[in-house]
C-alpha cells in the first residue's frame, strides 16, 4: 500500500508552557520629532526611562531625537538624563540609564528640509546595522499641529520596505472636522490606518482603564448603568492651573479644542459604551465610535462657555487669562466649557450627561459621576440636608480611586439617615506604582497594540459634535471675563444644572 | 509581645482599636487577602525579615502563627497596623496579628485563624520548613486557605517530600518559592529550543530543590528521562545542559519578599509546578 509522506509537523516548544514570559516589543528604532521640546522632557523620556528600568523595552532599541535646535548626542543625553531625574517617577538607577543613553542619538535639523531629513535616515539605518533593530519604526510627532501633515509626506517618501512603521500622533488632531478629514486622509496616503497610533493620553490612565473593568468585570453595576436607574452622569475634567506659557496655542484652541474634543468625548464614550466582545482595539473603538456617533448636538441654550478673570488659586493671586503674557487684551478664547449632552440609543436615550472642563478652577480633578435615581419612598425620617441620591464616582485624578455614597443610619433612637462615602483608593489597594499614561501608550505602540489609541472615525465624530457647538459661538459675543480664577465656574453653568432641578456635585 | 490578648475577642477589639487615628478617626482600608504565615522556633528571624519587605505591598491581614507545642496550653497575641506612605497623602493600611499557639493550641491552628479571616477574601499560607504531611492539624489548615506557599529549598531529604506534596495538589494550590527561583533559568533553557529536546543530563550548580526541580521539569515536558547531576550552591548560578553551559539568564534574580510577593498574585493552580515535583523522583 503507497503511504503518503506527512509534512514535517512544526513541534511547538513544551518548554515555554507556563512561563508567563511577557510579550516583548520587536527590535526598533523610537524617532522622536520635536524632541527638544517640553512633552520629550517631561513625559517621555521619563516613560522610557521607567519602561527601561523594567525591562519592558526590546533588548535591540534605539532613540533618535530630532529638532531644530543644534544639540550634540552628548548634551541630549545629558539634558535627558536631567529630566529623567526631575519629572521620572522612579528611583534613578545609572545602570538603566546608561542602557536606555547608548542607544539615544540626536539629529538638527529642519522637519522638512530635504538634506536634514535624508541625514535622519542615515542615522536609522546606521542603527539598523550597530543595534539590529531590522529597519522597525516608531515615529513620535511631538510637533505643532502644522508640522504634522509635510513632516508625514517627508517620513512616507522615505518609508523603507524593510521593517514596519508606525506613527505616534499627539492631539491636537485638526482644529474642526475638515481639517481632521485633510489630516486623516494625509496620514492614510502614507501609512495604513493600523499604523497610525493618535494619542489620548488621558486613555493611557490607569483609572479611565479601570472604568471598563468596574463596568464590564463586575455583575452588579451592568444591569443599573442605563436611563432605568441613572438620574444622570456628570464629568468634570478641572485644572486649577492657567495656560502654563502655552498661549500660543490655547488662543486658537481653548478649552473645547485642548479639553473638551478629546478627553472629554472619550470619557463620555467609555462611560456610556456598551460592552465590547473582547478587549481588542477594534471591538473596544467600535463600541466606542457608535456613542460618539449617538451624541445630538445640544442647542445653544445646552452649552456654557466661560473665561477666567483675576482670582485666588490655593490662597495665591493669579492674573485673569487676558492678562496672562501672549494673550490678546480683547480675548474670546474659553477657558472654559461646560454642556448638557445626550446618547440617544436605547440605554441612555434622555439621559443627560452633564460635561464641564476649565483652567482655572478651585483645584484639580477629573471624575466621572454617575447619578443614580433617588428611592421612590423612603419609610424614615430624613436629616435637614435631605436624602441624597447613591452617586458612583470614578476619581481619575487625583486620589485614583472609586466611591459610592448611600445612605446609613445614624446610631441612636431613631432612625435618622445620614449620606456617607464608601471608598477605594487605587493605591491603597495594589502595591506596584501607577504607571504613567505614556509608559502604557508607548508601550502599546511598540507592541502594535492600538485599542488605547484614538481611531480616524472617532476623531470625526469628535469633531462634528465641537464643529456644531462652536458654530453656535460665532453668532454671539460672550461678556467675558465671567468667572474668577479659583472658582468653579461661571454662573451659567450652575444654571445650566438648576433649570433641570439639579446641581454640580460639591467637592 | 508589647499586649498579650489571649482569645479571638480580645484580638478583634484591639485590631477595631488599632484601626483608629490619634484623632479617633478610622482608617480607610482596602484589604485584597488574608495570608497566614505558619513560623516554627527556627525560621522566626528569616520570617520577620520577609513580612517586614512584605508589608507595604499588600494591604493585607497577616496571620503569624508560632506553634510552640510543648509551651503552657492557650494562645498569646499581639495586633499591629502600621500604614506606609504611598504619595500624595495616602498609606496602605495593613494589619499584623502575631499568635502564640501554646501547648494543644498549636494542633488546633486552624480554629484559630478561621475566624480572623478577612470575609470573603483569599486566604493565602506560607509554611516555613517541611511541613508535617501526615498531622491532622496540617490537613485542617490547608482545608481552610486557598493557596499553600512553600519552599522547598527548606525541605531536607529531597526529592522524597514532593511525592507527599503532591498528595495535597487535589486539595489546595501550591507554590514553591524554589520554583519560582528557578523561572529566569526556564525561560533560558527554553530558548535553546528545539536542540534542548534530546537533552539527556543536565547539570545544576544551585540547591537541591532547584536541581530536582528543573530535572523534573524538562522530563516532564520533554517526556523523557534526564539524569541530574547537582554541583552545590545556596543559588543557582548554573546549568549545564550534555555538558554545554547554559548561557546566564539576563537581569537580577529576585529578593525573597519579591519572590513571596508574587506567589501571592497568583489564585490558581500551577500544573507544569505539579508535574515537576511528580517527575522529580524519577
Amino acid at each position: 500500500m503507497a503511504t503518503t509522506q506527512q509534512p514535517a509537523a512544526v513541534v511547538e516548544n513544551p518548554l515555554l508552557e507556563g512561563l508567563h514570559l511577557r510579550r516583548t516589543p520587536d527590535p526598533c528604532v523610537l524617532v522622536i520629532f520635536g524632541a527638544s521640546g517640553d512633552l520629550t522632557k517631561r513625559k517621555l523620556f521619563p516613560a522610557l526611562y521607567s519602561l527601561a528600568l523594567r525591562r519592558l523595552l526590546p533588548e535591540q532599541f534605539a532613540v533618535v531625537g530630532v529638532a531644530r535646535s543644534e544639540e550634540s548626542d552628548d548634551a541630549f543625553r545629558e539634558r535627558m538624563k536631567a529630566a529623567v531625574q526631575e519629572f521620572g517617577r522612579d528611583e534613578f538607577r545609572q545602570e538603566a540609564w546608561d542602557w536606555l543613553a547608548e542607544g539615544t542619538h540626536y539629529v538638527a535639523t529642519e522637519f522638512t528640509d530635504e538634506g536634514g531629513e535624508n541625514r535622519v535616515v542615515s542615522v536609522l539605518n546606521e542603527l539598523d546595522e550597530q543595534r539590529g533593530t531590522g529597519g522597525n519604526r516608531v515615529y513620535y510627532l511631538a510637533v505643532p499641529p502644522d508640522a504634522i501633515a509635510p513632516l508625514v509626506r517627508e517620513i512616507g517618501k522615505r518609508r523603507s520596505s524593510k521593517g514596519w512603521a508606525r506613527l505616534i500622533v499627539e492631539k491636537p488632531f485638526g482644529r474642526d472636522l475638515t481639517s481632521a478629514q485633510e489630516l486623516n486622509e494625509e496620514l492614510q496616503g502614507y501609512f495604513d490606518e493600523s499604523e497610525i497610533f493618535r494619542i489620548d493620553h488621558y486613555l493611557g490612565k490607569e483609572t479611565v482603564q479601570n472604568l471598563l473593568a468596574l463596568r464590564f468585570a463586575n455583575g452588579i453595576f451592568e444591569p443599573i448603568w442605563n436611563r432605568q436607574f441613572v438620574d444622570h452622569v456628570q464629568i468634570t475634567v478641572a485644572e486649577s492651573i492657567g495656560i502654563e506659557g502655552r498661549s500660543a496655542f490655547y488662543e486658537r484652541a481653548g478649552a473645547i479644542r485642548d479639553i473638551f474634543q478629546n478627553h472629554m468625548l472619550q470619557l463620555v464614550a467609555l462611560t456610556a459604551m456598551e460592552p465590547p466582545i473582547e478587549f481588542t482595539s477594534e471591538s473596544v473603538r467600535n463600541e466606542k465610535v457608535k456613542v460618539l456617533r449617538a451624541m445630538h448636538t445640544p442647542g445653544p441654550k445646552h452649552v456654557v462657555r466661560g473665561q477666567y478673570g483675576r482670582g485666588y488659586v490655593e490662597g495665591e493671586e493669579v492674573p485673569g487669562y487676558r492678562e496672562e503674557p501672549g494673550v490678546a487684551s480683547d480675548s474670546l478664547t474659553e477657558t472654559y466649557v461646560a454642556a448638557k449632552l445626550f446618547v440617544d440609543n436605547w440605554r441612555w436615550a434622555d439621559t443627560p450627561f452633564y460635561v464641564r472642563a476649565g483652567k482655572r478652577l478651585a483645584r484639580r480633578e477629573t471624575s466621572i459621576a454617575i447619578e443614580f435615581k433617588r428611592a421612590p419612598h423612603p419609610p424614615f425620617e430624613v436629616t435637614e440636608e435631605g436624602l441624597r441620591p447613591n452617586v458612583l464616582v470614578v476619581h481619575v485624578q487625583p486620589d485614583e480611586g472609586v466611591s459610592l455614597e448611600f445612605a446609613a443610619k445614624v446610631p441612636g433612637q431613631g432612625l435618622t439617615l445620614r449620606t456617607v462615602h464608601m471608598d477605594f483608593l487605587y493605591g491603597g489597594a495594589f502595591r506596584t506604582g501607577i504607571p504613567e499614561a505614556y509608559e502604557r501608550l508607548i508601550l502599546d505602540c511598540l507592541l502594535g497594540d492600538g485599542t488605547l489609541f484614538t481611531r480616524s472615525d472617532e476623531v470625526e465624530e469628535q469633531w462634528s459634535l465641537v464643529d456644531a457647538i462652536v458654530g453656535f459661538w460665532k453668532r454671539d459675543r460672550p461678556a467675558f471675563p465671567n468667572y474668577a480664577a479659583g472658582t468653579w465656574g461661571p454662573a451659567a453653568a450652575d444654571e445650566l444644572m438648576r433649570r433641570d432641578g439639579r446641581s454640580w456635585r460639591r467637592r | 509581645m508589647a499586649t498579650a490578648l489571649d482569645s479571638i475577642a480580645e484580638i478583634e477589639h484591639e485590631l477595631a482599636f488599632a484601626r483608629m487615628d490619634d484623632r479617633g478617626e478610622p482608617y480607610q482600608r482596602t484589604s485584597v487577602m488574608t495570608h497566614v504565615a505558619w513560623v516554627p522556633e527556627a525560621w522566626v528571624e528569616a520570617a520577620e525579615d520577609v513580612l517586614a519587605g512584605l508589608a507595604e505591598r499588600h494591604p493585607s491581614r497577616t496571620i503569624v502563627l508560632f506553634p510552640q507545642p510543648h509551651a503552657e496550653d492557650g494562645i498569646e497575641a499581639s495586633v499591629q497596623v502600621d500604614s506606609f506612605p504611598q504619595g500624595e497623602g495616602r498609606k496602605v493600611c495593613t494589619e499584623t496579628i502575631r499568635v502564640r499557639l501554646g501547648g494543644a493550641r498549636a494542633a488546633a491552628a486552624a480554629s484559630v485563624v478561621q475566624p480572623l479571616f478577612l470575609p470573603d477574601l483569599p486566604v493565602f499560607m506560607r509554611w516555613r520548613g517541611l511541613p508535617p504531611f501526615e498531622e491532622r492539624y496540617f490537613d485542617e489548615l490547608v482545608g481552610v486557605v486557598d493557596r499553600l506557599i512553600v519552599d522547598s529549598t527548606e525541605w531536607p531529604g529531597l526529592p522524597e517530600p514532593y511525592t507527599s506534596l503532591a498528595g495535597f495538589f487535589d486539595h489546595v494550590a501550591v507554590s514553591d518559592i524554589a520554583w519560582a527561583r528557578t523561572s529566569r533559568w526556564r525561560a533560558q533553557l527554553a530558548s535553546l529550543w528545539p536542540g534542548i529536546a534530546d537533552v539527556r543530563r543536565i547539570k545544576v550548580t544551585g540547591t537541591e530543590a532547584q536541581a530536582c526541580l528543573l530535572a523534573g521539569w524538562l522530563r516532564s515536558r520533554l517526556r523523557r528521562q534526564v539524569d541530574l547531576e547537582q554541583e552545590p550552591s545556596d543559588r543557582l548560578v548554573g546549568v549545564e545542559v550534555d555538558g554545554k553551559p547554559t548561557p546566564f539568564p539576563p537581569g537580577d534574580p529576585p529578593h525573597p519578599s519579591d519572590l513571596l510577593s508574587d506567589e501571592l498574585e497568583r489564585f490558581t493552580r500551577d500544573p507544569i509546578y505539579e508535574d515537576a515535583t511528580r517527575a522529580a523522583r524519577m
